[in-house]
């Protein structure tokens, strides 16, 4: 494989290790979903240079849109907070 | 967020890129063979393969072809897992009415206005994506779930209550979930139905013309070939999740007026 695509799937997957800890760690349930969604917009990078731009097309409106959408209203019908 | 909570965010990130350099150096042994397997050479010999219509999809697209056409039952079953789960999420909130008027004037103009522009491009997008299943990446999951984020959209920045008084209601999405798995069950068995009538052999799931069973989908469309039953199944297939989908977020979205009624109807079963 050649280095520029490889570095970015490097820089995806470390911009992915840094969001989902921040999403584990968050005691705001709203902020960690949004850093669920910043670690699956990197996870779509990655499928992209690993070429399998099927899986992309599938992976950005079910994690970014719809997910987000449903664990939003979960939030919302029970706490923000985490004690 | 501390300076010891950053240490252990680096350290993570540090660790997963020398394991990352370790497995491309090769240090946990050959990553992939770098020549095709036997299976993915035939594959890509007959996807799209006119000289030899018995073993070929007709179809320019690897992926869609294994998914619809040569694994089209193991695709059946992997999706009904979806629509069962859906049906499940019907069935808890059943008694369920939308009601118009429950508050809500979702965001700012600029944010509708420009909601208003985009909406019809997601739309031919999805539609463009599931109907070029087997030409280019995509299918019909990956068009329904893009017109399924448009619902998701829509409801945020209108309300719900410009969703529901537009028509979309879980009603509704219903029928049109049923018509698209309608549709897939069809298509499998359309040939079979066919050849019935004709009085030859058919197999379900069959596209292209197999040894033994002479019959075979329409492959040409004007000039565009259509892959035979991807066609369909990818069209169907869109308009079954992109329903499904919408319905199981319109009803998660329930407000708390909304389920008194039903409410009042299971204490009965209690």
């Amino acid at each position: 494989m050649e280095v520029v695509p490889i570095s970015i799937a490097a820089i995806a997957a470390l911009l992915s290790v840094v969001a989902t800890y921040l999403a584990v760690r968050s005691r705001d349930m709203l902020a960690a979903v949004v850093f669920s969604a910043v670690q699956s917009t990197a996870y779509a990078l990655i499928y992209y240079v690993l070429m399998a731009p099927d899986i992309v097309l599938v992976y950005i409106p079910v994690s970014v849109g719809i997910l987000p959408a449903v664990a939003v209203l979960l939030i919302k019908k029970t706490e923000r907070y985490e004690s | 967020m501390n300076l010891r909570e950053a240490v252990i965010a680096v350290s993570i990130a540090l660790m997963i890129a020398l394991l990352a350099y370790t497995i491309g150096a090769g240090g946990l042994g050959p990553i992939a063979p770098s020549r095709l397997r036997d299976l993915a050479v035939s594959y890509l010999i007959n996807t799209y393969n006119p000289w030899n219509i018995t073993k070929s999809a007709l179809s320019l697209e690897a992926v869609t072809a294994i998914v619809w056409d040569y694994r089209g039952l193991d695709t059946f079953f992997e999706t009904s897992v979806l629509f069962v789960s859906i049906v499940g999420v019907a069935l808890v909130f059943r008694g369920y009415r939308e009601k118009l008027g429950l508050g809500g004037k979702g965001l700012s103009e600029i944010v509708k206005t420009s909601t208003k522009v985009l909406t019809p491009l997601i739309l031919i997008a999805g539609i463009s994506i599931a109907i070029h299943g087997h030409l280019t990446p995509g299918g019909g999951f990956q068009g329904g779930s893009f017109i399924a984020v448009l619902l998701v959209l829509m409801s945020v920045v209108f309300s719900l209550d410009f969703v529901i008084g537009s028509g979309l209601t879980s009603s509704k999405l219903l029928m049109l979930r049923s018509i698209g798995l309608v549709g897939v069950l069809s298509t499998s068995v359309a040939l079979v139905v066919l050849g019935i009538v004709l009085g030859t052999h058919a197999y379900i799931f069959q596209n292209i013309a197999r040894e033994g069973s002479p019959l075979s989908m329409p492959t040409w469309l004007l000039d565009r070939p259509t892959g035979g039953t991807l066609l369909f199944f990818n069209l169907f297939e869109a308009l079954a999740v992109a329903a499904g989908l919408s319905l199981a977020f319109l009803v998660l979205s329930l407000r708390e007026s909304e389920v008194e009624e039903a409410l009042g109807e299971s204490e009965w079963y209690e």
